[in-house]
Protein backbone atom coordinates (compact mmCIF):
# COMPACT_ATOMS: atom_id res chain seq x y z
CA UNK A 1 0.00 0.00 0.00
CA UNK A 2 1.41 3.14 -1.20
CA UNK A 3 0.25 7.22 -0.05
CA UNK A 4 -0.09 9.36 -2.83
CA UNK A 5 0.47 13.25 -0.95
CA UNK A 6 -0.21 16.57 -2.27
CA UNK A 7 3.05 17.66 -3.44
CA UNK A 8 4.64 20.22 -1.66
CA UNK A 9 4.94 23.51 -3.34
CA UNK A 10 5.11 26.00 -1.04
CA UNK A 11 8.75 25.93 0.83
CA UNK A 12 7.45 29.06 2.47
CA UNK A 13 4.44 27.70 4.00
CA UNK A 14 4.35 24.43 5.17
CA UNK A 15 0.86 24.60 5.80
CA UNK A 16 -0.36 26.14 2.49
CA UNK A 17 -3.08 24.56 1.16
CA UNK A 18 -3.95 24.00 -2.78
CA UNK A 19 -6.66 22.20 -5.01
CA UNK A 20 -6.54 18.94 -6.30
CA UNK A 21 -7.82 20.34 -9.65
CA UNK A 22 -8.36 17.54 -11.68
CA UNK A 23 -8.34 13.86 -11.25
CA UNK A 24 -7.58 11.91 -14.36
CA UNK A 25 -8.34 8.32 -12.72
CA UNK A 26 -11.17 6.96 -11.23
CA UNK A 27 -11.92 5.46 -8.33
CA UNK A 28 -10.74 1.66 -8.29
CA UNK A 29 -8.91 1.62 -11.60
CA UNK A 30 -6.07 -0.11 -12.85
CA UNK A 31 -3.29 2.33 -12.79
CA UNK A 32 0.45 1.82 -13.96
CA UNK A 33 3.92 3.42 -12.06
CA UNK A 34 4.08 6.92 -13.55
CA UNK A 35 0.76 7.36 -15.00
CA UNK A 36 -0.58 10.60 -14.70
CA UNK A 37 -3.31 10.68 -11.38
CA UNK A 38 -3.98 14.10 -11.28
CA UNK A 39 -3.25 17.86 -11.61
CA UNK A 40 -3.09 20.03 -8.52
CA UNK A 41 -2.95 23.24 -8.08
CA UNK A 42 -1.67 26.01 -5.65
CA UNK A 43 -0.88 30.05 -6.04
CA UNK A 44 -1.85 29.46 -9.74
CA UNK A 45 0.68 27.18 -10.21
CA UNK A 46 -0.18 22.91 -11.59
CA UNK A 47 1.60 20.27 -11.05
CA UNK A 48 0.82 16.64 -12.41
CA UNK A 49 0.54 13.94 -10.10
CA UNK A 50 2.26 10.81 -11.28
CA UNK A 51 1.59 7.44 -10.08
CA UNK A 52 4.29 6.57 -7.28
CA UNK A 53 3.39 2.87 -8.61
CA UNK A 54 1.23 0.29 -10.41
CA UNK A 55 -1.88 -1.08 -8.52
CA UNK A 56 -5.24 -0.68 -7.81
CA UNK A 57 -6.37 3.24 -6.84
CA UNK A 58 -8.56 4.74 -4.19
CA UNK A 59 -9.28 7.71 -4.18
CA UNK A 60 -9.42 10.10 -0.77
CA UNK A 61 -9.92 13.83 -2.19
CA UNK A 62 -12.60 15.24 -4.20
CA UNK A 63 -12.11 16.98 -7.25
CA UNK A 64 -11.98 20.45 -6.62
CA UNK A 65 -11.39 19.88 -3.14
CA UNK A 66 -9.36 22.17 -0.61
CA UNK A 67 -6.40 19.73 0.52
CA UNK A 68 -2.79 20.78 2.80
CA UNK A 69 -0.07 20.22 1.10
CA UNK A 70 1.70 16.78 2.16
CA UNK A 71 -1.55 15.24 2.74
CA UNK A 72 -2.59 11.83 1.38
CA UNK A 73 -5.05 12.37 -1.96
CA UNK A 74 -5.09 8.72 -2.46
CA UNK A 75 -3.66 5.35 -2.38
CA UNK A 76 -2.58 2.69 -4.59
CA UNK A 77 -2.86 -0.84 -3.59
CA UNK B 1 -5.29 -8.52 -7.97
CA UNK B 2 -6.52 -8.80 -11.01
CA UNK B 3 -3.67 -8.55 -13.80
CA UNK B 4 -4.82 -6.76 -16.89
CA UNK B 5 -2.74 -7.45 -20.17
CA UNK B 6 -2.25 -3.71 -20.49
CA UNK B 7 -3.10 -1.67 -17.00
CA UNK B 8 -2.48 1.48 -19.09
CA UNK B 9 -5.13 1.15 -21.87
CA UNK B 10 -7.02 3.40 -20.00
CA UNK B 11 -4.60 6.07 -19.65
CA UNK B 12 -6.55 9.65 -19.44
CA UNK B 13 -5.14 13.11 -20.47
CA UNK B 14 -6.55 16.24 -21.40
CA UNK B 15 -6.61 17.74 -25.20
CA UNK B 16 -3.37 19.71 -24.37
CA UNK B 17 -1.66 17.14 -22.68
CA UNK B 18 -2.40 14.82 -26.01
CA UNK B 19 -1.14 17.68 -28.54
CA UNK B 20 2.22 18.04 -26.77
CA UNK B 21 2.65 14.21 -26.97
CA UNK B 22 2.16 13.82 -29.99
CA UNK B 23 4.32 16.96 -30.96
CA UNK B 24 7.08 15.72 -28.11
CA UNK B 25 7.56 12.61 -29.95
CA UNK B 26 7.66 13.76 -33.78
CA UNK B 27 10.65 15.97 -32.27
CA UNK B 28 12.05 12.93 -30.54
CA UNK B 29 11.78 11.36 -33.79
CA UNK B 30 12.59 13.66 -36.47
CA UNK B 31 15.61 16.63 -35.64
CA UNK B 32 13.17 18.49 -38.24
CA UNK B 33 10.43 19.57 -36.11
CA UNK B 34 10.94 22.43 -34.29
CA UNK B 35 8.23 24.80 -32.52
CA UNK B 36 7.79 28.71 -32.31
CA UNK B 37 5.90 31.30 -31.45
CA UNK B 38 5.07 33.81 -28.93
CA UNK B 39 4.64 32.95 -24.99
CA UNK B 40 5.66 28.77 -26.22
CA UNK B 41 8.92 28.45 -24.03
CA UNK B 42 9.28 29.17 -20.72
CA UNK B 43 5.37 30.01 -20.38
CA UNK B 44 4.44 26.64 -22.19
CA UNK B 45 1.89 28.36 -24.30
CA UNK B 46 -0.65 30.52 -23.17
CA UNK B 47 -3.34 27.45 -23.51
CA UNK B 48 -0.61 24.69 -22.49
CA UNK B 49 -0.15 23.69 -26.66
CA UNK B 50 3.78 23.84 -25.77
CA UNK B 51 4.06 22.55 -21.64
CA UNK B 52 7.71 21.04 -21.27
CA UNK B 53 9.00 21.05 -24.48
CA UNK B 54 11.31 24.03 -23.76
CA UNK B 55 12.64 22.01 -20.79
CA UNK B 56 12.96 18.60 -23.08
CA UNK B 57 14.23 20.12 -26.41
CA UNK B 58 15.87 23.28 -25.64
CA UNK B 59 15.73 26.89 -27.01
CA UNK B 60 17.19 26.00 -30.59
CA UNK B 61 14.20 23.99 -31.13
CA UNK B 62 11.93 25.49 -29.15
CA UNK B 63 11.56 29.23 -29.61
CA UNK B 64 9.48 32.05 -28.58
CA UNK B 65 9.71 34.52 -30.66
CA UNK B 66 8.63 38.63 -30.43
CA UNK B 67 5.26 39.71 -31.37
CA UNK B 68 6.26 40.28 -35.08
CA UNK B 69 3.31 37.30 -36.73
CA UNK B 70 4.48 38.50 -40.12
CA UNK B 71 7.75 37.82 -39.43
CA UNK B 72 8.01 34.69 -37.50
CA UNK B 73 5.27 32.90 -39.60
CA UNK B 74 7.33 33.46 -42.88
CA UNK B 75 10.33 32.38 -41.03
CA UNK B 76 8.47 28.83 -40.52
CA UNK B 77 7.45 28.86 -44.56
CA UNK B 78 11.11 29.73 -45.11
CA UNK B 79 12.10 26.57 -42.72
CA UNK B 80 9.61 24.36 -44.36
CA UNK B 81 10.46 25.15 -48.20
CA UNK B 82 13.79 24.27 -46.94
CA UNK B 83 12.80 20.51 -46.24
CA UNK B 84 12.28 21.55 -42.33
CA UNK B 85 9.28 20.68 -40.26
CA UNK B 86 8.33 23.84 -38.25
CA UNK B 87 5.23 24.17 -36.27
CA UNK B 88 4.37 28.03 -35.85
CA UNK B 89 1.91 29.08 -33.49
CA UNK B 90 -0.47 32.01 -33.81
CA UNK B 91 -1.35 32.64 -30.32
CA UNK B 92 -5.30 33.47 -31.13
CA UNK B 93 -6.94 33.24 -34.85
CA UNK B 94 -8.05 36.26 -33.92
CA UNK B 95 -4.99 37.74 -34.58
CA UNK B 96 -4.59 36.68 -38.36
CA UNK B 97 -5.16 39.38 -40.14
CA UNK B 98 -1.31 40.64 -39.41
CA UNK B 99 0.19 38.00 -40.73
CA UNK B 100 -2.88 36.58 -43.68
CA UNK B 101 -0.34 37.67 -46.57
CA UNK B 102 2.26 35.02 -45.22
CA UNK B 103 -0.98 32.46 -44.64
CA UNK B 104 -2.37 32.23 -47.60
CA UNK B 105 -0.42 34.12 -50.23
CA UNK B 106 2.96 31.97 -49.16
CA UNK B 107 2.13 29.07 -47.11
CA UNK B 108 -0.43 28.36 -48.92
CA UNK B 109 -0.06 28.75 -53.08
CA UNK B 110 4.28 27.94 -52.71
CA UNK B 111 3.39 24.22 -53.70
CA UNK B 112 0.74 25.46 -56.48
CA UNK B 113 2.87 28.09 -58.09
CA UNK B 114 6.20 26.45 -58.06
CA UNK B 115 4.35 23.49 -60.33
CA UNK B 116 4.49 21.67 -57.57
CA UNK B 117 8.21 20.98 -56.77
CA UNK B 118 8.22 22.94 -53.62
CA UNK B 119 6.44 21.65 -50.13
CA UNK B 120 5.51 23.41 -47.22
CA UNK B 121 5.59 20.78 -44.69
CA UNK B 122 4.23 22.85 -41.76
CA UNK B 123 1.83 23.48 -39.06
CA UNK B 124 0.43 26.36 -37.96
CA UNK B 125 -1.07 26.18 -34.73
CA UNK B 126 -3.70 28.49 -33.61
CA UNK B 127 -5.87 28.92 -29.96
CA UNK B 128 -9.93 29.65 -31.04
CA UNK B 129 -12.92 30.20 -29.69
CA UNK B 130 -15.09 31.97 -26.83
CA UNK B 131 -16.88 30.88 -23.91
CA UNK B 132 -14.82 32.73 -21.12
CA UNK B 133 -15.55 36.45 -21.70
CA UNK B 134 -12.22 37.19 -23.62
CA UNK B 135 -13.87 39.59 -25.88
CA UNK B 136 -14.73 40.14 -29.35
CA UNK B 137 -10.85 40.19 -30.56
CA UNK B 138 -10.20 36.99 -28.50
CA UNK B 139 -13.18 34.88 -29.26
CA UNK B 140 -13.67 33.88 -32.62
CA UNK B 141 -13.09 30.74 -34.15
CA UNK B 142 -12.90 31.85 -37.50
CA UNK B 143 -12.28 28.43 -39.33
CA UNK B 144 -14.69 29.47 -41.95
CA UNK B 145 -12.12 32.11 -43.02
CA UNK B 146 -9.11 29.34 -42.84
CA UNK B 147 -10.98 26.66 -44.76
CA UNK B 148 -12.74 29.14 -48.02
CA UNK B 149 -8.93 29.69 -49.13
CA UNK B 150 -7.91 26.79 -51.10
CA UNK B 151 -4.19 24.97 -50.28
CA UNK B 152 -4.46 24.68 -46.63
CA UNK B 153 -5.99 21.81 -44.57
CA UNK B 154 -7.62 22.90 -41.37
CA UNK B 155 -8.00 20.41 -38.39
CA UNK B 156 -9.79 21.56 -35.59
CA UNK B 157 -10.28 18.77 -33.05
CA UNK B 158 -11.62 16.99 -30.22
CA UNK B 159 -9.63 15.48 -27.27
CA UNK B 160 -8.95 12.01 -28.44
CA UNK B 161 -8.14 13.26 -31.90
CA UNK B 162 -5.97 15.79 -30.71
CA UNK B 163 -2.83 13.59 -30.39
CA UNK B 164 -3.79 11.83 -33.84
CA UNK B 165 -4.63 14.48 -35.97
CA UNK B 166 -1.34 16.40 -34.43
CA UNK B 167 1.19 13.44 -35.59
CA UNK B 168 -1.11 13.26 -38.93
CA UNK B 169 -0.81 17.71 -39.20
CA UNK B 170 3.21 17.48 -38.65
CA UNK B 171 3.80 14.34 -41.15
CA UNK B 172 1.69 15.75 -43.99
CA UNK B 173 4.06 17.42 -46.62
CA UNK B 174 1.32 20.23 -47.03
CA UNK B 175 0.45 22.91 -44.96
CA UNK B 176 -2.23 22.21 -42.07
CA UNK B 177 -3.86 25.02 -39.81
CA UNK B 178 -4.48 22.92 -36.63
CA UNK B 179 -7.02 25.16 -34.68
CA UNK B 180 -7.27 24.54 -31.35
CA UNK B 181 -10.30 24.78 -29.42
CA UNK B 182 -9.34 26.30 -25.89
CA UNK B 183 -12.43 24.89 -24.59
CA UNK B 184 -11.33 21.49 -25.10
CA UNK B 185 -8.00 21.69 -24.08
CA UNK B 186 -8.92 20.90 -20.23
CA UNK B 187 -7.00 23.32 -18.88
CA UNK B 188 -7.45 23.76 -14.86
CA UNK B 189 -8.40 27.10 -15.01
CA UNK B 190 -10.95 27.05 -17.43
CA UNK B 191 -14.58 25.83 -17.38
CA UNK B 192 -14.54 22.27 -16.48
CA UNK B 193 -15.17 20.09 -18.89
CA UNK B 194 -15.31 16.14 -18.61
CA UNK B 195 -14.94 15.70 -22.26
CA UNK B 196 -11.54 17.38 -22.42
CA UNK B 197 -10.49 14.58 -20.48
CA UNK B 198 -9.91 11.05 -22.25
CA UNK B 199 -8.50 7.78 -23.25
CA UNK B 200 -5.60 8.89 -25.21
CA UNK B 201 -3.40 6.15 -26.61
CA UNK B 202 0.12 5.83 -26.37
CA UNK B 203 2.66 4.85 -28.53
CA UNK B 204 1.99 6.09 -32.28
CA UNK B 205 -1.02 7.43 -32.97
CA UNK B 206 -2.38 8.64 -36.07
CA UNK B 207 -5.45 9.94 -36.97
CA UNK B 208 -6.35 10.40 -41.28
CA UNK B 209 -7.24 14.04 -41.57
CA UNK B 210 -10.35 14.34 -43.85
CA UNK B 211 -11.75 11.50 -42.03
CA UNK B 212 -15.41 12.64 -39.45
CA UNK B 213 -15.81 10.39 -36.38
CA UNK B 214 -19.27 9.22 -35.60
CA UNK B 215 -19.21 10.84 -32.14
CA UNK B 216 -22.53 8.71 -31.53
CA UNK B 217 -24.77 6.90 -33.53
CA UNK B 218 -28.57 7.93 -33.62
CA UNK B 219 -31.34 7.54 -36.06
CA UNK B 220 -34.15 10.69 -35.83
CA UNK B 221 -31.76 13.49 -36.52
CA UNK B 222 -27.61 14.61 -37.85
CA UNK B 223 -25.70 16.70 -35.74
CA UNK B 224 -22.97 17.85 -37.55
CA UNK B 225 -19.99 19.89 -36.23
CA UNK B 226 -16.87 20.17 -35.12
CA UNK B 227 -14.50 20.91 -31.70
CA UNK B 228 -15.54 22.56 -28.87
CA UNK B 229 -18.87 22.29 -30.28
CA UNK B 230 -19.11 18.66 -30.54
CA UNK B 231 -19.16 18.18 -26.41
CA UNK B 232 -22.60 20.02 -26.72
CA UNK B 233 -23.90 18.37 -29.43
CA UNK B 234 -23.17 15.31 -27.51
CA UNK B 235 -24.36 16.87 -24.16
CA UNK B 236 -27.70 17.63 -25.65
CA UNK B 237 -27.96 14.24 -27.69
CA UNK B 238 -27.57 12.78 -23.94
CA UNK B 239 -30.49 14.76 -22.36
CA UNK B 240 -32.73 13.79 -25.76
CA UNK B 241 -32.17 10.25 -25.28
CA UNK B 242 -34.61 10.37 -22.39
CA UNK B 243 -37.53 11.90 -24.46
CA UNK B 244 -36.93 8.67 -26.82
CA UNK B 245 -35.25 11.40 -29.26
CA UNK B 246 -32.22 9.30 -31.12
CA UNK B 247 -29.19 12.08 -32.19
CA UNK B 248 -26.50 10.89 -34.34
CA UNK B 249 -23.36 13.12 -33.43
CA UNK B 250 -21.17 13.93 -36.51
CA UNK B 251 -17.58 14.93 -35.57
CA UNK B 252 -16.24 16.30 -38.83
CA UNK B 253 -12.30 16.45 -37.49
CA UNK B 254 -11.85 18.96 -40.30
CA UNK B 255 -12.71 21.48 -42.48
CA UNK B 256 -10.44 20.69 -45.18
CA UNK B 257 -11.27 18.22 -46.26
CA UNK B 258 -14.63 18.03 -45.51
CA UNK B 259 -15.80 14.35 -45.55
CA UNK B 260 -18.71 15.01 -47.27
CA UNK B 261 -19.62 11.19 -47.72
CA UNK B 262 -19.63 11.14 -43.99
CA UNK B 263 -22.27 13.94 -43.78
CA UNK B 264 -24.50 12.85 -46.67
CA UNK B 265 -24.59 8.67 -45.45
CA UNK B 266 -26.07 10.18 -42.31
CA UNK B 267 -28.39 12.48 -43.45
CA UNK B 268 -29.40 9.75 -45.37
CA UNK B 269 -30.33 7.51 -42.36
CA UNK B 270 -31.77 9.92 -40.49
CA UNK B 271 -33.31 12.76 -42.88
CA UNK B 272 -32.89 15.30 -41.04
CA UNK B 273 -29.85 17.53 -40.41
CA UNK B 274 -28.68 20.25 -37.90
CA UNK B 275 -25.38 22.26 -37.95
CA UNK B 276 -23.51 23.49 -35.06
CA UNK B 277 -20.75 26.17 -36.20
CA UNK B 278 -19.05 27.81 -33.25
CA UNK B 279 -18.08 30.66 -36.51
CA UNK B 280 -20.17 33.47 -38.09
CA UNK B 281 -23.53 31.73 -39.67
CA UNK B 282 -23.22 33.43 -43.38
CA UNK B 283 -20.43 32.06 -45.75
CA UNK B 284 -19.32 29.66 -43.57
CA UNK B 285 -19.25 25.92 -42.45
CA UNK B 286 -22.94 25.55 -41.59
CA UNK B 287 -24.22 26.12 -45.72
CA UNK B 288 -20.99 23.97 -46.51
CA UNK B 289 -22.43 21.29 -45.26
CA UNK B 290 -25.75 21.77 -46.03
CA UNK B 291 -24.21 22.06 -49.54
CA UNK B 292 -22.76 18.93 -49.31
CA UNK B 293 -26.04 17.33 -49.16
CA UNK B 294 -28.10 19.50 -51.43
CA UNK B 295 -25.58 19.52 -54.14
CA UNK B 296 -26.35 15.53 -54.40
CA UNK B 297 -29.36 14.82 -53.22
CA UNK B 298 -31.85 17.23 -51.77
CA UNK B 299 -34.25 14.87 -51.38
CA UNK B 300 -32.74 13.58 -48.56
CA UNK B 301 -34.10 15.84 -46.52
CA UNK B 302 -37.40 14.73 -44.61
CA UNK B 303 -37.55 18.56 -43.42
CA UNK B 304 -35.24 21.65 -44.08
CA UNK B 305 -32.37 21.53 -42.37
CA UNK B 306 -31.29 24.08 -39.79
CA UNK B 307 -28.30 26.27 -38.72
CA UNK B 308 -26.92 26.88 -35.58
CA UNK B 309 -24.19 29.35 -35.58
CA UNK B 310 -22.68 32.73 -34.17
CA UNK B 311 -25.16 35.50 -35.80
CA UNK B 312 -23.31 37.89 -37.92
CA UNK B 313 -22.32 39.81 -34.90
CA UNK B 314 -18.93 40.33 -32.92
CA UNK B 315 -18.75 38.16 -29.69
CA UNK B 316 -19.69 40.11 -26.86
CA UNK B 317 -17.65 40.19 -23.83
CA UNK B 318 -20.79 40.40 -20.92
CA UNK B 319 -21.27 36.77 -20.46
CA UNK B 320 -25.04 36.45 -20.52
CA UNK B 321 -24.51 37.92 -24.43
CA UNK B 322 -21.77 36.07 -25.04
CA UNK B 323 -23.64 32.42 -24.48
CA UNK B 324 -26.39 34.21 -26.07
CA UNK B 325 -24.45 34.46 -29.16
CA UNK B 326 -22.64 31.02 -29.18
CA UNK B 327 -24.16 28.05 -30.19
CA UNK B 328 -24.42 26.53 -26.25
CA UNK B 329 -26.47 23.50 -25.53
CA UNK B 330 -29.89 25.59 -25.32
CA UNK B 331 -29.99 26.28 -28.76
CA UNK B 332 -28.78 23.13 -30.06
CA UNK B 333 -31.81 21.57 -27.91
CA UNK B 334 -34.09 23.75 -29.68
CA UNK B 335 -32.71 23.39 -33.05
CA UNK B 336 -33.27 19.92 -33.13
CA UNK B 337 -36.63 19.66 -32.05
CA UNK B 338 -37.47 22.04 -34.07
CA UNK B 339 -35.94 19.83 -37.59
CA UNK B 340 -38.25 17.43 -36.33
CA UNK B 341 -41.73 19.00 -35.64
Amino acid sequence: MTDVQFPVMSQKDPTAAGVVSTWYVADGEQVAADQLLAEVQLDKVDVEVPAPCGGTVHLSAEEGAEVVQGAVIARID
Amino acid sequence: MTVTDNPTSTRRLNTSKAMVEAIAAEMDANPEVFYLGEDVGAYGGIFSSTTGLLDRFGPERVLDTPISETGFIGLAIGAATEGMRPIVELMFADFMGVCLDQIYNHMAKIHFESGGNVKVPMVLTTAVGGGYSDGAQHSQCLWGTFAHLPGMKVAPSTPADAKGLMTAAIRDDSPVIYMFHKGVMGLPWMAKNPRSIDVVPEGEHIVEIGKAAVAREGTDVTIVTVSLSVHHALDVAEKLDSDGISAEVIDLRSLVPLDRDAICASVAKTGRLVVVDEDYLSYGMSGEVVASVTDRDPSLFKAPPVRVAVPDIPIPYARPLEYAALPRQDRVEEAVRAVLR
